[in-house]
């Protein structure tokens, strides 16, 4: 152990001043909670890097876009009526719903080091000592908590969203970008705030039942990826083959389109496809040998979203004991 | 006027009660909460800091009611936990300034005051380290700089020199008695070790069992009956006590040079016989004082 003398300086003021300054509400506790978590949220320079890459279809489309204008200006005008004609087809509402679709592991990633130790890591320090002790009580640590993950990822996910959408109605406004997607920008609101407050809750809940920030994190990607897994890679994987006709079963492939959804990557899929209006289409205008999976039953979907929202958060919320402050 | 006060409380735990028709007032000034483990010190706080709902009775704390009123009642007090804790992953300042956030506080007032609490509680050049990093002795002083922050009227401070070794028990027990002397802050040391509570406080409330058991200044509780004398004599003296006896008063013990005797007058009057007897008797005194027990006796004796 260190000699503390040390640390007290030869000319430290060791006077005690009482303090008489303002103190504010109590009420609210909340939002200072949310704030320090998102001001050390966003000093992770990791999470800015997964934030830009949860855009890459947008940019990669982008690239695509100006490299193939270039490309195909080069070739005369037989070429660039051809690939205007190309751009008209494209469906600009669907890229959105894309966009979010295949930046499902990013956005998970991103809830994973906003949220995984958002608790347990407190759980390891005694840290509900401190935050109980003053003026909080269990909803303000539970809510700051939970607004100290949602608030960022929802900022985060809208921030590639935006872009592009500014990018596309200055871009190729004269292929009907505007007239498909003007409005989606408002939809894109409530779908990504629904997948940022149910990837919110998921990791509060399981981040409250650990004491390693690690194991959290760790139990999350289980719960995320093995649903994940079990769910969308064996229907797409079947439902290409029977549409291939590998299998000639096309009545198993319809059954098995609603468990495309049984994950949490499938709800927030499933919410923006009701929230979008549209199945989709294919990726950058190409054909792809999966299917689309048609729209879900908007109130199954809305319901297993509610239900996977209130379990995170009741988990959180049986987890803090505020009786074992003292 | 009283900081805390509970009028008949009565604390269950399904079907255990912890605190029964417990009533107490604190005033200004250092207040050690002393009682054996298992007494109820610790539900008493809690129950203060509105943690525990009591099942019959009510109280308040700076005049905030203890049922309604429990979150500006932890506004109002600091507290420091017995366990270690800490917000991990930051620095000492981060912390206690972060700590006055959530009390309540500006951000830059809280910064700002949390630089001068860090060196107030002697860790103005540790302020910038991780917490985590910090020795036990470090750990406690800044649970303390961290109930501090926001400049409570009251301070809780809960087995504060809990794992400290002999120096830092020794610094620790200084800043409390410090921090509790004119500095316009009261303090309610809860601890079961009775020389800290000694050191450091000017008052006590014994609980056992749920019960108070004492509760005043730790002057009056280790006072004894009758206010005997301890004489210091130079060399144990048989005729001495003899003459003592003789003279009407009532010899009590001796303990190697010091005899402990009680007259039937005022503690003055007493010592002016004594020294008469030893004048007379060629004796040398070489003090006297009033006869006082130790807390730990007085302790045993109400908690018995």
């Amino acid at each position: 152990m260190q000699n503390e003398e040390h640390y007290l300086s030869p000319v430290a003021d060791l006077t005690y001043r009482s303090y008489d300054g303002p103190l504010g509400s109590i009420k609210m506790r909340w939002w200072a909670i949310a704030m320090y978590q998102m001001k050390r949220s966003l000093k992770n320079r990791f999470m800015w890097v997964m934030a830009v890459g949860s855009g890459w279809y947008y940019f990669m489309m982008m690239i695509i876009f100006f490299f193939l204008e270039q490309v195909v200006s080069q070739g005369g005008d037989q070429g660039m009526v051809q690939f205007k004609q190309f751009l008209a087809r494209i469906n600009w509402r669907d890229q959105f719903l894309l966009g979010f679709s295949y930046s499902q592991l990013i956005y998970f990633i991103l809830a994973w080091i906003l949220g995984a130790s958002a608790i347990a890591n407190d759980n390891r320090a005694n840290a509900l000592l401190v935050y109980l002790s003053k003026p909080c009580t269990k909803f303000d640590y539970v809510f700051g908590k939970w607004m100290g993950v949602f608030m960022p990822l929802f900022g985060l996910q809208m921030l590639a969203t935006s872009f592009f959408w500014l990018y596309g109605g200055l871009s190729y406004n004269d292929y009907g970008f505007m007239k498909q997607a003007g409005p989606v920008i408002l939809l894109m609101i409530p779908v990504h705030a629904m997948s940022a407050a149910l990837l919110a809750s998921v990791t509060i809940g399981i981040s409250s039942l650990f004491n390693q920030g690690r194991t959290a994190g760790s139990t999350f990607a289980g719960v995320y990826l093995l649903t994940n897994f079990f769910t969308q890679f064996v229907v797409l994987t079947i439902t290409s083959q029977l549409q291939r006709g590998e299998f000639r079963l096309a009545s198993v492939s319809s059954g098995l389109f609603p468990l495309y959804y049984c994950s949490l990557d499938g709800v927030q899929i499933g919410l923006a496809k009701i929230l979008l209006g549209t199945d989709g289409s294919p990726a950058f205008g190409i054909n792809s040998r999966f299917p689309n999976i048609p729209i879900p039953a908007t109130g199954l979907m809305f319901t297993a979203w509610l239900l996977i929202c209130l379990a995170g958060i009741f988990i959180a919320w049986s987890k803090v004991r505020a009786v074992e402050v003292v | 006027m009283s900081l805390v006060e509970a009028r008949n409380l009565t604390v269950k735990y399904r079907t255990f009660t912890a605190l029964n028709n417990f009533s107490v007032s604190i005033g200004p000034g250092c207040t050690g909460l002393l009682g054996p483990n298992g007494a109820g010190k610790t539900t008493f706080i809690k129950t203060m800091l509105g943690f525990l709902r009591p099942a019959m009775g009510s109280g308040n704390v700076l005049g905030a009611d203890i049922v309604r009123d429990n979150t500006r009642i932890r506004q109002l007090v600091g507290l420091m936990p017995e366990q270690d804790c800490h917000i991990p992953g930051i620095s000492a300042v981060a912390f206690v300034a972060y700590a006055g956030e959530l009390a309540g506080m500006p951000a830059e007032q809280a910064l700002r005051r949390a630089h001068e609490v860090l060196e107030y509680c002697g860790l103005g050049e540790a302020r910038y380290r991780l917490v985590e990093t910090y020795s036990t002795g470090m750990k406690q002083r800044i649970k303390l700089a961290q109930a501090l922050i926001h400049g409570p009227k009251l301070l809780l401070l809960d087995e504060p020199t809990n794992g400290l070794d002999p120096r830092g028990r020794e610094d620790m027990l200084e800043l409390i008695r410090s921090i509790s002397h004119g500095k316009d802050v009261n303090v309610i040391v809860s601890s079961h070790l009775l020389p800290d509570i000694e050191r450091t406080c000017d008052q006590v409330v014994v609980v056992a069992k749920g019960e108070l058991r004492a509760e005043g200044k730790i002057a009056d509780l280790t006072r004894i009956d009758g206010a005997p004398l301890d004489v210091e004599l130079r060399e144990p003296n048989a005729g001495f006590i003899m003459a003592i006896q003789n003279a009407g008063l009532e010899f009590i013990h001796a303990l190697g040079t010091t005899i402990r005797v009680r007259g039937p007058g005022l503690p003055d009057v007493t010592g002016r016989t004594v020294l008469e007897i030893a004048r007379t008797s060629g004796v040398q005194v070489r003090g006297y004082g009033v006869a006082t027990r130790s807390l730990e006796e007085a302790f045993l004796e109400v908690i018995r």
